[in-house]
């Protein structure tokens, strides 16, 4: 069998890893667009930060390829021809397959903005993006981030890490991973570092100044001036060159809980699919590397004829920012809940909270210490189960444990 | 470079000796760990064995004796140090009288010999006066047991036992690797019955646990006796051969009803009572019984001990195959002078008022001695002689101590550390651990005797046991009772009747089996086997009756039991931390991030009564004084409603500020520790 | 392969292991922080229960490790974080459905077991017996079996989505 992955982030590293565990023979082959060897978007704000080395985004080396018998071709897929099974590159190069796998992820989005077309302004989602930016934030530039979601905080926080003056232009933070509540604790920490937070605002236009720097104007004729911009919009998937080959797509390629997209010979894995989620959505997208990872070990599996049903990703995600941990599993947003249970404040890991839809558990989010962190690992499986929520929930934690492991209780010791 | 090395010897941390191996670089301890071949541990050690190696590399150890001048300690040469101390002793004796010395063992730096020397010589040199930290722990239960069972080393057989019953003891936390053994019964079908007045780790592998009030154990085992003898589960046979007093019992044993009991110890007796009962009934006499240090440290503590030792005889377990068993011992000689040259006639301290006490265990009463240093009462005693001990954190009544040593003319303290009691001396010398000692040490219940060997030798000017009690003898004219040249010889000498030799014992690091088990040893002793003064298992004491004590095990209901208005809360102190043995190892600076500082366990009923949050501080007054604490509040039945716990150990919270040394159990002269009357206030 | 194997019933929560291991990884403390094993405790529920990593077969927390700073030690069979590769984003923390990964605030990595090496010290310093560090294959896969089993009942999850899903 000739196996083509076009991609090589976490989706396609993924299946080519689990493909290989299954299948030794076939033939496989990585297309990608990035030169050397694959790295990770996740680290680009550490390295950012200068808290990870550079060379450590790389993840995977040339060693690896060979000991998984993956045969690499650098180049950008162009075209889709599904009825000759090949796709085309965009040096002229054809490359047949027999299942297709296309985890070609997504990129930035370019909000609409007039004026944002510009050197100063920056994305921080490819190591080409982080080169461009990195010399940029030599010169000690004042800096305008647009954007308060995970993303534009992150890079919000590497900046004012590298001791840069930093304002973010903003609506409510990070508002798919934390609630209200949250957002203020957040607010606050960021404030607390010195960044001024201006939200909510609404970008109008960016003006190119004579020096060389940048005129953010905001609604209400008020503007911020900086030397260099900041952008976190949200993802686009890559999908422009699959127009016309007859793959479904909505926003992203929809795939079922097999990954595969409307053709039997092609899957779809990773930040550019859709997928089913645990919450009985069809075509969900989180554009999370966790996600990707699950996604592409049951395209890996499936290719390989193994039969590895996807029950559905579950969004999460944590990072530290501004000082304070910020992570979340599942559903949190006003629309998608019934209530809210934060954890006793004395447990000590800052604001902790339980998410509850139809009384069961759909989601959590903490933003506090990391001591938390494991609280909502360990609930984790209890969201993606719709556990009914009939404990206190500062004992969902053990709940898993409890059940699995604990005694049952004996007649002295209920006395 | 040099190789790394293992020295199989044994732990000393606390007085379980499990076997370890000391891994050595050179002359540097690298690292100790569980000797995987010894019969106690298996291989396993709690965090406090394994910091032996902190304890030894502490740069915080004494290396040179130290003599307090005008401008504090400075550092003199050891054998100017013990002429000026043996100048002193002399100058005192001569003054006051040979019994103005005392001196008094404590456990800094391990067991063992060290206790007989240092009993050896203070008779030797002319006085009766030997203290120790036994008579505030230890000594009330082997005076209990020994007035029912004899003064013997009767120990449950966990390894046989069909239900083990630990009544007022946490093993995991005062015994650790008792655990294990407890664990091993229980997988082999035994039952555990715990009884304590916390929800203790041991209870949580407890099949029933059973929570009482502070001090009313004694009325749980009545309640017990009355009913295995309404229900006839005795062992008739036994009773009749061996024992004295069972009428007497049965019929005092009468009033002990569930109404009586629930009422005393706050159990549901009508529930508890049968249970256990019909636990010892299916188990005996395979039913192992262990009375901790809960039952010390309180006013009624040997008769409560005494009615626990009685259900032994009852049910014939004395000596059985998992019941209460008498390992046999290895046959040491005595270093003791009790029969030598007895000096009783010299008014041993406390012996008056606690005849009993001095009979059993040849102690005098530590309590007394500071009211005696500070009046000169009964007579004077002017210099004590300590060797790791700390009173200062472990006595009741921690002000009281400290004035009262700091006032003697000669303090002298060998110890490891400067400690809290060190910084009163006039000298303090520095002590060899028990990584440089070579002690003969016996695991009775294993049958198994081990020479702890020397793993490095002590620095130039420390000293271990024998050779600082050795030297000071001979300083003082006694140098007859102390003829051998060191440990090794002492150790010779100690082997002489036992029939083993010390090559024996040093080619088995792990420990020598000496004998095998055998029970009911009694049965070829003729008609009166036992060591009481009747020979036989004693219900009530003729012996106890002559000294105007109850001949009966009594239940005298504590006074806790009644609140104080001014002291409404019941203040019990005395339990351990595994980390720490006692006033110990809080120097250590890696152990002791394991817990910082004591907190006091408060129940969450009364929390709420008097609006205490969790880490709030408290607080906590007694009759004598007042410590601050934080509070951690206790849950469920983690602890009485009305009793709180505060471990004691520390030097900046001293619990042991608070607790009386003027009430004592009449029998025994315990403090009571465990039942002390506090009121607590939110700070 | 040897695993440190758990058997609640015999756990006491003396906490010694919690200490030993927070001494193996810190060098200087025995503060349970730096613990790597935990020990929950609930008395109203009689409920003592020590979690350890299980170093899973199909390891969640290596497989999402952004910074393929996770890998198996091919001595010991220990799922390991590599501290020259962690970037401190703690997605492997939040993968454990066993809370089994902590994070280090001083070195800012995540830590987990890493089995001391082939020497683990909590099972050296288990004094009820508890932890047990076991050679045995068959051993190994039964408790994993009785545990998958379980959790599969209580989750209702499809067997081979336990350990990564």
């Amino acid at each position: 069998m000739n196996i083509v992955i076009v991609g090589s982030s976490a989706a396609a590293l993924s299946a080519m890893e689990h493909f290989r565990v299954h299948d030794r023979n076939s033939q496989v082959t990585a297309v990608t667009k990035d030169c050397g060897m694959p790295y990770s978007k996740v680290l680009l704000p550490y390295v950012l930060r200068g808290s990870v080395p550079y060379k450590n985004l790389t993840i995977r080396s040339e060693k690896y390829f060979q000991d998984l018998d993956v045969q690499c071709v650098h180049g950008e897929a162009t075209a889709l021809d599904r009825e000759r099974h090949c796709i085309r590159l965009k040096d002229g190069r054809v490359l047949s397959y027999d299942r297709l796998l296309i985890a070609t992820g997504a990129r930035a989005a370019v909000p609409n903005i007039p004026g944002i077309c510009h050197d100063r302004v920056c994305y921080m989602r490819t190591k080409e993006e982080l080169d461009h930016m990195l010399p940029l934030l030599e010169r000690n530039p004042r800096v305008a981030v647009i954007g308060s979601g995970f993303v534009a905080l992150q890079a919000a926080w590497a900046a004012r890490y590298r001791g840069l003056p930093v304002t973010v232009l903003g609506h409510r933070i990070m508002p798919t991973a934390i609630d209200e509540v949250g957002g203020e604790c957040v607010a606050r920490a960021i404030r607390d570092c010195g960044v001024q937070l201006l939200a909510p605002v609404d970008t109008q236009r960016i003006e190119h100044l004579p020096d060389g720097s940048l005129r953010v104007w905001l609604s209400g004729e008020e503007f911020v001036e900086a030397d260099v911009v900041l952008v976190g919009a949200g993802t686009r998937p890559n999908i422009e060159w699959l127009a016309g080959s007859g793959i479904q797509t909505e926003k992203g390629i929809l795939v079922d809980e097999n990954m595969r997209t409307n053709d039997p010979c092609i899957y779809a894995a990773g930040d550019v699919a859709a997928g089913p989620t645990v919450f009985g959505e069809a075509h969900g997208m989180h554009s999370l590397w966790p996600t990707a990872v699950e996604m592409g070990k049951t395209a890996g599996c499936q290719m390989a004829g193994v039969d590895m049903p996807y029950p559905g990703s579950l969004n999460m995600n944590v990072t530290e920012m501004f000082g304070v941990t910020v992570a979340s599993v599942g559903r949190i947003r006003n629309q998608d809940v019934d209530a809210r249970h934060p954890l006793p404040e004395e447990l000590g890991d800052g604001y902790c909270c339980v998410f509850e839809k139809d009384g069961r558990l759909c989601g959590a989010s903490l933003v506090g210490s990391s001591e938390g962190v494991p609280f909502l690992g360990r609930l984790r499986p209890l969201i993606a189960h719709h556990e009914p929520l009939s404990c206190p929930v500062e004992e969902l934690g053990w709940l898993v444990n409890k059940r699995a492991f604990a005694k049952a209780p004996r007649e002295g010791w209920t006395r | 470079m040099n190789e790394e090395r293992i020295v199989k010897t044994l732990c000393r941390m606390c007085d379980d000796r499990c076997g370890i191996d000391v891994h050595l670089n050179g002359d540097r301890i690298v690292k100790i760990e569980g000797d995987k071949s010894h019969v106690w541990n298996r291989g396993r050690l709690c965090i406090k064995g394994s910091h032996g190696a902190e304890m030894f590399n502490s740069p915080e150890r004494l290396k040179k004796p130290l003599k307090r001048t005008g401008n504090g300690f400075v550092e003199i040469p050891l054998e100017q140090a013990l002429d000026e101390i043996a100048e002193k002793i002399r100058e005192i004796q001569t003054r006051y009288g040979p019994r103005a010395v005392g001196v008094w063992k404590g456990e800094g730096v391990g067991f063992a010999q060290q206790e007989e020397l240092a009993r050896r010589w203070i008779h030797a040199i002319g006085s009766p006066n030997y203290f120790s930290n036994d008579s505030a722990c230890f000594a009330s239960r082997w005076i209990g047991n020994g007035l029912v069972l004899g003064p013997q080393g009767f120990q449950a057989d966990v390894d046989n036992a069909d239900c083990l019953i630990y009544w007022g003891q946490n093993p995991p936390n005062s015994h650790p690797n008792v655990t294990q053994q407890i664990n091993r019964a229980r997988a082999r079908g035994a039952r555990l019955i715990v009884i304590d007045v916390r929800f203790t780790q041991i209870a949580r592998l407890a099949d029933l646990f059973v929570q009482v009030r502070p001090g009313t154990d004694g009325a749980l085992a009545l309640g017990i006796i009355r009913e295995l003898i309404a229900n006839n589960w005795l062992d008739y046979q036994f009773i009749k051969n061996y024992t004295v007093g069972f009428e007497a019992l049965k019929k005092y044993a009468q009033q002990f009803t569930y109404d009586y009991v629930s009422r005393e110890t706050g159990c549901d007796a009508a529930w508890a009572v049968p249970q256990i009962a019909r636990e010892i009934r299916n188990s005996m006499p395979r039913t192992g019984i262990v009375v901790g240090n809960g039952f010390e440290h309180h006013e009624n503590g040997v008769n409560s001990i005494r009615a626990v030792a009685c259900i032994d005889g009852l049910i014939g377990s004395v000596d059985r195959k998992g019941g209460k068993y008498l390992p046999a011992g290895p046959g040491l000689q005595e270093l003791t002078l009790y029969n030598e040259k007895p000096l009783r006639h010299l008014e041993p301290l406390g012996a008056d008022r606690f005849p009993v006490q001095y009979d059993f265990r040849h102690e005098c009463h530590t309590m007394t001695l500071m009211n005696t240093i500070l009046s000169g009462k009964p007579y004077p005693i002017r210099a004590i002689i300590m060797t790791a001990a700390n009173p200062a954190i472990t006595n009741p009544n921690t002000r009281k101590v400290k004035k009262a040593l700091g006032s003697l003319d000669l303090l002298v303290v060998r110890d490891l550390f400067l400690t809290e009691t060190a910084e009163l001396a006039d000298y303090v010398l520095p002590a060899a651990t028990y990584l440089e000692r070579s002690e003969l040490v016996t695991h009775a219940l294993f049958h198994t005797l081990t020479l702890t060997r020397r793993v490095l030798p002590p620095p130039e000017e420390v000293q271990d046991e024998y050779q600082f009690f050795h030297d000071m003898a001979h300083r003082l004219g006694a140098g007859d009772y102390f003829p051998w040249k060191n440990e090794d010889e002492l150790n010779r000498w100690l082997l002489a009747d036992s029939g083993l030799t010390l090559e024996q014992l040093q080619e088995a690091p792990s420990g020598f089996q000496y004998a095998q088990p055998r029970y009911q040893k009694y049965l070829e002793q003729g008609e009166r086997p036992f060591r009481t003064p009747s020979g036989k298992i004693e219900f009530t004491s003729d012996y106890l009756k002559g000294y105007g004590y109850s001949e009966l095990p009594v239940y005298i209901p504590p006074r806790t039991n009644i609140p104080d208005p001014d002291y409404p809360y019941t203040l019990v102190t005395g339990a351990r931390k595994v980390m720490y043995c006692h006033a110990r190892g809080h120097n250590l600076p890696a152990l002791s991030q394991a817990l910082t500082a004591p907190e006091m366990e408060l129940h969450e009923a009364n929390a709420n009564d008097l609006g205490i949050q969790e880490g709030d501080v408290v607080r906590v007054t007694s009759r004598i004084g007042s410590i601050k604490i934080p509070v951690h509040i206790a849950s469920a039945d983690e602890i009485i409603p009305g009793v709180v716990q505060i471990t004691h150990g520390w030097r900046d919270t001293n619990v042991n500020e608070i607790t009386l040394d003027d009430t004592f159990d009449p029998i025994c002269g315990f403090p009571v520790m465990k039942s002390v009357p506090v009121r607590i206030e939110k700070e | 392969m040897k695993m440190v194997t758990i058997l609640p019933e015999r756990c006491v929560g003396c906490r010694n292991c919690e200490m030993a291991c927070a001494f193996a990884q810190s060098g200087d403390s025995c503060s349970r922080r730096w613990s790597n094993i935990r020990v929950d405790v609930s008395t109203a529920e009689r409920f003592v229960m020590p979690i350890i990593c299980f170093h899973c077969d199909q390891a969640w927390c290596m497989a999402v490790c952004p910074a393929n700073a996770i890998s198996r030690n091919g001595d010991t069979g220990a799922v390991v974080i590599d501290p020259t590769r962690c970037a401190g984003c703690k997605m492997c923390i939040l993968a454990c459905p066993y809370g089994n990964i902590h994070f280090d605030h001083e070195q800012h990595i995540s830590r987990k077991c890493d089995l001391c090496g082939g020497d683990p010290e909590c099972v050296k310093h288990c004094i009820s017996g508890a932890l047990n560090y076991e050679e045995i294959d068959e051993l190994i896969g039964r408790k994993r079996d009785i545990l998958d089993h379980k959790l599969a009942k209580v989750m209702k999850v499809h067997q081979g989505r336990t350990d990564d899903e």
